[in-house]
């Protein structure tokens, strides 16, 4: 079975082989071949080789053609400010302090980077669609309202609804136009990406978002092509309304508990995607920290209908072996359980750890928790959750930490304290509560005699 | 005396026409400018950004409360100047260089202007040098940084530093979606907030101590 089979068949949400893996390559490729972000985002060319390397390095599944939300923006008319090694930030908004739809520039998909857009989707199509899963990407409804009409957006969602909406509304019939050419062009799976909707409430995602999104998924539905909806940030509160739209898959940042995720997309009938860390795994972490958390999400996610994939576009400079690490556990099942018993049981002296060395010495008490996850864990969460409210109730402040083992960092945390099990409070360096939860009135007692020592 | 829950839920609901004509009302009525500004506005905000903290409320939200409070408080003004009455302290607020977001650094500047601070917006892309001199001119307690992307997080490093050679003395606290504790403790900032919120209380904390 191909990488892209494979990749179907989870958008289908059915039992894959193994994870269905799909590395978010944006400025990323460019960093892969050595240049930088502009050049990369302005040449078909640079693009094609970045993203095909990527593609064959990471062994990947499928593949975003642009991961560059300021794509069409940029063609209504906003100025853009590039960068080195980001994608552009978009400096101005045509629509800002109010305005009609009728001054922006007409949108054609003949305009600014599209036409190389296009042309790179068929480049792909032809050099490795037949293994790997096309995304052609385009920038959500809401997100490009944002780009139109700045912060304006949010305040007149209370001062002018309707002018919003249709805003919003012109919003989306760009990106039917932009699927469409995708498709024409080969795109296998169309991504609508909306952060800008992590910062709203469900209620106000029903009524801008919601509709719009799904005039988007049901033309791409019509095409006989895949949909997903991407919303980087914590979109928590509004999965429950993402899953009510017309997409076939919904892909979510690392702040978002991919259990969640998981139970809301098989209620509603949809495949899912999500969620490697960003920063501390892929960017600034090691293999091993790569290695932890693919285990992490493939562990969480089940067998059906999952696509690995990073929380949202990959830094630029995240190291390419980090990401190898990654393909490795998506891959190879064995290797993915070899890893899961060497990385944890490997000796863990020297790795980092947000411990002091001598307790005594510090100023106030420490409260230290070994958990799995507190956002995951419920037992890991009612543990936090007791330490944080007796901390309310104590003579004097105490340092609360939280060391998830499903970080190194907690790892070695939990090694260092002698932890055995999950969930345990440590009160300066000492074990206090493993596996049991304490009432308040003990654990208010237990830590108020370590302040008393402390004196 | 006058019924300031009025006030606040109209604050609290965005209503700047309400708010208006409650401030100028409770004015007419001989309230204290300094009364309704912290009875009314100013716990508004508190709690605004209370419900902010507890996911409760989002940014559309505290968008339009912190736009009926400079409404309120705009009619304020030359009463509180009149009557003597200053600010919590001064901060500088700013997205630091090679990062132009600033939605973030937007919601900070309104709580902390909800907690009572004189704030000056330094901007977005703001070198370290403009942060040392923004300090220095407005004598300010507090200088925030913003930060929404990993390659800019450095940014952060080198404003620290330069200010501290430069001999600000301001409490330097940092923020944004990739910025951690850690990360604080590792450039040397004075605090980190996890969100708009808790960035106001972190700088009441300073000025309180």
């Amino acid at each position: 079975m191909t990488g892209k089979e494979i990749l179907f068949k989870a958008l289908k949400n059915e039992v894959t082989p193994r994870p269905a893996w799909v590395p978010f390559v944006g400025v990323h490729g460019a960093h892969l071949i050595g240049v930088k972000a502009e050049e990369f985002l302005k040449s078909e060319e640079l693009m094609f080789k970045g993203l095909t390397t990527a593609a064959e390095r990471y062994q990947a599944d499928g593949i975003p053609v642009m991961f560059d939300l300021q794509l069409e923006a940029e063609v209504l008319g906003c100025d853009l400010i590039w960068s080195d090694d980001n994608p552009p930030s978009v400096t101005s908004h045509p629509l800002e302090g109010g305005g009609s739809l009728a001054q922006l520039p007409a949108f054609d998909l003949n305009d600014g980077r599209l036409p190389s857009a296009f042309s790179l989707t068929r480049k792909l199509k032809d050099e490795i669609g037949d293994k790997v899963g096309i995304y052609g990407l385009i920038c959500g409804p809401f997100t490009l309202a944002m780009h139109l009409m700045g912060q304006d957006l949010f305040m007149q969602m209370f001062d002018h609804p309707d002018y919003v909406k249709a805003v919003v509304s012109y919003c989306a019939s760009v990106g039917t136009q932009m699927s469409k050419a995708y498709i024409d062009a080969g795109a296998d799976i169309i991504a609508v990406v909306d952060p800008m909707t992590s910062q709203i409430s469900s209620e106000h995602f029903s009524e801008f978002v919601s509709p719009y999104l799904n005039l988007i998924f049901d033309s791409v539905r019509e095409q006989e092509c895949f949909s997903s909806l991407f919303v980087c940030g914590d979109a928590t509160r509004n999965m429950g309304e993402m899953s009510k739209t017309s997409c076939d898959n919904m892909s979510i940042d690392e702040n978002i508990s991919l259990g969640s995720l998981r139970d809301i997309s098989r209620t509603s009938g949809k495949s899912f995607g999500g969620n490697l860390k960003l920063t501390s795994a892929l960017l600034f972490g090691e293999q091993d920290d790569a290695r932890l958390d693919a285990i992490r999400c493939i562990d969480v996610a089940g067998g059906a209908g999952f696509i690995l994939a990073p929380g949202c576009d990959l830094p630029f400079a995240t190291p390419p072996e980090n990401l190898e690490a990654v393909a490795e556990m998506a891959h190879d099942r064995y290797k993915r359980e070899v890893s899961k018993r060497t990385i944890i049981v490997k000796d863990m002296e020297h790795f980092a750890c947000d411990l002091p060395d001598e307790y005594s010495t510090q100023p106030n008490v420490i409260v230290d928790i070994v958990t799995l996850d507190s956002a995951s864990c419920a037992p890991c969460s009612y543990m936090v959750g007791a330490v944080n409210k007796a901390s309310t109730s104590l003579s004097k402040p105490v340092q609360v930490k939280e060391h998830r083992i499903s970080s190194r960092e907690g790892l070695a945390a939990m090694k260092k304290l002698g932890v055995q099990n999950i969930p345990t409070i440590c009160i300066d360096g000492e074990i206090a509560f493993a596996s049991i939860i304490p009432d308040q009135k003990s654990l208010i007692k237990c830590i108020e005699e370590s302040i008393a020592k402390k004196g | 005396m006058a019924d300031f829950e009025v006030l606040r839920v109209a604050m609290k609901s965005g209503k700047v026409p309400d708010v208006t004509r409650i401030v100028n009302e409770f004015l007419d009525a001989g309230e204290k400018a300094e009364d309704i500004l912290n009875q009314g506005l100013l716990q508004a905000m508190t709690e605004v950004g209370k419900r902010f903290k507890a996911n409760e409320v989002f940014v559309p939200e505290v968008l339009i409360a912190a736009r009926a409070m400079k409404a309120g408080t705009e009619i304020l003004k030359p009463h509180l100047v009149e009557a003597g009455v200053e600010a919590v302290g001064t901060a500088i607020m700013g997205t630091v260089k090679g990062d132009l977001h600033d939605i973030g650094k937007n919601l900070v500047i309104m709580m902390l202007e909800g907690a009572g601070f004189n704030v000056i917006d330094a901007g977005v892309d703001v070198s370290p040098e403009k942060f040392v001199a923004l300090a220095k001119e407005h004598n300010a307690h507090i200088v925030g940084l913003s930060a929404l992307l990993t390659t800019t997080m450095p940014s952060m490093k080198a404003a620290v530093d330069t200010m501290r050679t430069e001999g600000v003395t301001a409490k330097i606290i940092i923020g944004g979606a990739p910025v951690t504790q850690t990360y604080c403790d590792s450039i040397g900032a004075d605090g980190y907030s996890e969100d708009a919120a808790a960035a106001a209380e972190l700088a009441l904390s300073f000025i309180g101590s």
